[in-house]
């Protein structure tokens, strides 16, 4: 890593532990602006395969837009504009003839509120495989399956497959949005703040599902509960005003953290 | 008062009273159009009065009653009726007045006496005062027939093949003539036409090869001998049919009308007859519904002023149908153009208002503009290219049922634009976002989530374009309608739908009875009728798109919380 710079920081150079770690995706020296706004500034980081990677920071400091960049939503936004590399394993995402709908494959994102699309329950689930033209009936109800078993859904609604998803309680239709979006077997999942719309307890069940799913998946989640992010992640990322300024391993930025902003946002004095 | 006021109360009474208003004037509206257009069908009493005319004479004539109305005496004076002086005397002791005050109205009635041979008008007025007596014989015949419209009177005698027979035998002779009459209609709507068509098919055939110097002797001589079979053919039906006519013409009802005139008629022409004044109740609902159908299901006779008005109801149902079908798909596309991907700027924004203004602009200006661009621009381009041979007589070069479907369509594209639009407007991005995110490409997410979840707006855009075609009749008259079509636009010839075809309207011949027939008061309770009928149409088209939207709201449903 290029440490001249002072917030490249790598979590693999502090988990000196396991060297052997892969590198899932390298952010390197993005800049984003919405129009003449400069939203992120200089951000690097390297995210490790396999484990689950938190954005902490206050409200719109830039981390659900950085989550974003991951798989170029930020496409969607009329006057955004991208600057620097983000290597998927090595490839830039955004090099000119990069297929954004394939890289959506590999990169797969769960929403902030549940967004089950008003079909069934096994629709929703099929919905990246109708897309990708897959119509075997056998490898369908296999996903399905699986995609709802590893979303921890299946016993649930096995019963109902058929019904429509959008009589699912809050809970379960988050995640059914996180089995539609493994279902397509993505090699990274984002989550953006997956359990702010949901109640205590939908909240736990998510957490649990996702010290699961990092089993599978490399995941990277953002949220705006410290608490989530301590339970949940092994690496931890504070931005704030559109900059990363401590990203290292969970229990050391929790516990002695480098920078005097992010002590004085763990431990509750802004943000 | 200050408190009631302030409670909000005048509001809901304010509000409360323009929704009342607004249900008594439609129901309003349907009850008049409805009760005038049925008791059309209703079998009326049929009276006999007894009368002085101008003469000091006693008439008498038969009839049902139309109307009543109050005229000022003033208004009459001059006419000198007799039964003024004479009367008087009597009316002065029971009123205690004078008859020639100045300001005594006169009660007179309209009836209606059909026998349109004897005296030229179906309609007289009769000043109440002037009858001597009203009774309602019993057996007054109300006859129904093909031409000249009803005849009132007393069946005198049948005479079938030169022989007078007895009068029980009517039923009889009567379903034989409506058996004949079939089948003179079955061989002239049937074969006979068939084979017309087939000849005009040749002879354009014909003309193709000569225009395209293709025709040697083979060719002439093989479309000179199906020539000559079709020919033959047509003389031999043309034989079975003057047959059958002959016998039509066999039997003949002696009838007396009111004068006393006795009148030969033949049973070819009469289509019913029946005793109103011998009706009970039910035999008269029975009749009622009998007429009703013969109304809904039958072709219009003597100048649209009688009969029925299927043809008309099948043009507007099969037009607004193929409005349906052209604008959709248009609409749609432009609406999602329009939404998914233009860009934010001013020049969208120009065409988006220009959208929505295109359905302030008057119909007949479409109409002008359908004649200008689609009948004569397109259709005879069309012509030129494809029907040379049958020129000059134009093929699509002429108003016809497509162009009518067409130029509505273009009248009704800024309803289905506007209302897609806003139905694509309130998708929440979510479900977009969530759908770009698991690989799909924009064209995948609009048309398998996207467009289903539009799919109730884009059908209420549907609906009200269904409900303002279907009521639209001042651009058709340029583009299409005419007062009678000689055939549907749908039939047993090859290509079966003749899209080129004229058709006729319900609104336009609302327009043609009411104002453009020759018997303005024998059609009111027509115009009355098909009003009644268009309305329902349009009811019963609305009702079924509604019934679709619904369903898929029912989908999608969840989605509005």
């Amino acid at each position: 890593m290029n440490s001249a710079n002072s917030v490249s920081i790598t979590a693999a150079n502090s988990t000196t532990a396991n060297a052997t770690e892969q590198i899932a995706l390298e952010i390197d020296k993005l800049n984003l602006f919405y129009g003449e706004k400069q939203v992120l500034r200089d951000i690097s980081m390297s995210i490790p395969k396999g484990q689950v990677t938190a954005f902490i920071g206050p409200s719109g400091c830039g981390k659900s837009t950085l989550l974003r960049c991951i798989n170029r939503m930020n496409d969607l936004v009329d006057d955004c504009r991208v600057e620097g590399k983000i290597n998927l394993y090595g490839d830039n995402i955004y090099h000119r003839h990069v297929d954004v709908a394939a890289l959506r494959r590999r990169v797969g994102m769960v929403f902030q509120t549940p967004n089950p699309f008003p079909k069934s329950i096994y629709e929703n689930v099929i919905y990246g495989l109708r897309i990708t033209g897959e119509k075997n009936r056998r490898v369908l109800d296999q996903v399905v399956e699986k995609s709802l078993r590893s979303a921890a859904l299946w016993d649930e609604v096995k019963d109902r497959l058929h019904e429509s998803a959008l009589g699912l309680s809050g809970g379960q239709q988050q995640r059914l949005v996180i089995a539609r979006a493994i279902a397509i077997e993505p090699e990274i999942l984002l989550l953006d703040e997956p359990t702010s719309a949901l109640d205590p307890i939908s909240t736990l069940t998510i957490e649990e599902l996702i010290n699961d799913l990092k089993k599978q998946f490399t995941v990277v989640i953002v949220t705006h509960n410290m608490q989530q992010a301590a339970r949940v992640s092994d690496q931890t990322a504070f931005m704030y005003m559109g900059d990363l300024i401590e990203y290292s391993d969970t229990n050391t930025l929790f516990t002695t953290p480098v920078k005097k902003q992010t002590e004085d946002y763990i431990t509750g004095r802004y943000g | 008062m200050q408190s009631w006021y302030k409670s909000g109360s005048p509001w809901v009474w304010l509000s409360a009273a323009g929704v009342s208003f607004s249900l008594i004037a439609v129901l309003g509206l349907l009850w008049l159009i409805a009760s005038r257009g049925l008791s059309y069908f209703w079998p009326a009493e049929v009276y006999q009065f007894d009368f002085t005319d101008e003469q000091g004479q006693t008439q008498s004539v038969i009839g049902e009653i139309y109307d009543r109305e109050q005229v000022p005496y003033a208004q009459v004076a001059h006419l000198n009726l007799p039964f003024l002086s004479s009367e008087s005397a009597d009316s002065e002791q029971a009123s205690g007045e004078h008859l020639t005050n100045e300001q005594q109205t006169l009660e007179r009635i309209l009836i209606k006496t059909g026998n349109r041979e004897l005296t030229n008008l179906d309609f007289r007025w009769l000043f109440q005062g002037s009858i001597v007596k009203q009774s309602s014989p019993e057996h007054i015949a109300v006859i129904e027939r093909r031409k000249n419209g009803d005849f009132y009177g007393f069946i005198d005698a049948i005479v079938s093949g030169g022989q007078v027979v007895e009068l029980s035998q009517l039923p009889l002779l009567l379903a034989r003539a409506r058996n004949l009459q079939q089948q003179v209609k079955k061989l002239e709507r049937g074969e006979i036409r068939s084979v017309n068509f087939e000849l005009e098919r040749l002879r354009l055939h014909e003309r193709k090869l000569l225009m395209k110097n293709q025709l040697d002797q083979n060719t002439q001589q093989e479309i000179n001998q199906q020539r000559a079979v079709l020919e033959q053919n047509y003389r031999a039906f043309e034989q079975s049919l003057n047959s059958v006519r002959e016998q039509l013409m066999r039997d003949q009802i002696i009838v007396t009308a009111a004068n006393g005139r006795q009148v030969s008629l033949d049973f070819a022409d009469i289509l019913q007859i029946t005793y109103n004044n011998q009706l009970t109740t039910l035999d008269k609902v029975g009749l009622f519904l009998k007429q009703l159908a013969v109304f809904v299901s039958d072709e219009p006779r003597e100048a649209n002023t009688e009969g029925g008005v299927f043809p008309a109801i099948f043009g507007t149902v099969l037009m607004v149908l193929l409005m349906t079908i052209i604008v959709s798909p248009f609409g749609v596309v432009a609406a999602i153009y329009l939404h998914e991907y233009a860009g934010k700027n001013t020049f969208t924004r120009v065409i988006r208002i220009a959208v929505i203004n295109l359905a302030g602009v008057p119909s007949i200006v479409y109409g002008v503009f359908g004649l200008g661009f689609f009948v004569y621009l397109v259709g005879g381009s069309i012509d030129n290219l494809f029907f040379g041979e049958a020129l000059p007589a134009p093929t699509f070069g002429t108003p016809g049922v497509l162009w009518s479907a067409v130029t509505l369509a273009i009248l009704t594209l800024p309803v289905v634009i506007v209302s897609t639009e806003e139905g694509l407007a309130r998708i929440p991005s979510s479900l977009r976002h969530g759908s770009l995110a698991l690989g799909a490409t924009k064209a995948e997410t609009l048309w398998r989530i996207i467009l289903p979840i539009a799919s109730p707006a884009i059908m209420t855009g549907i609906i009200l374009a269904i409900a303002r075609a279907a009521g639209e009749v001042a651009p058709l008259m340029l583009v299409g309608v005419v007062k009678i079509a000689p055939s549907l636009p749908l039939d047993g010839d090859f290509p079966f739908l003749h899209l080129e075809r004229k058709f006729m309207h319900l609104g336009f011949h609302i327009y043609d009875v009411g104002f453009q027939s020759p018997n303005i008061e024998a059609a009111r309770p027509l115009v009355y009728a098909t009003a009644l009928l268009l309305v329902s149409i349009i009811v019963a088209l609305n009702v079924g798109a509604v019934a679709i939207r619904n369903r898929l709201r029912e989908k999608y449903r969840a989605l509005e919380q």
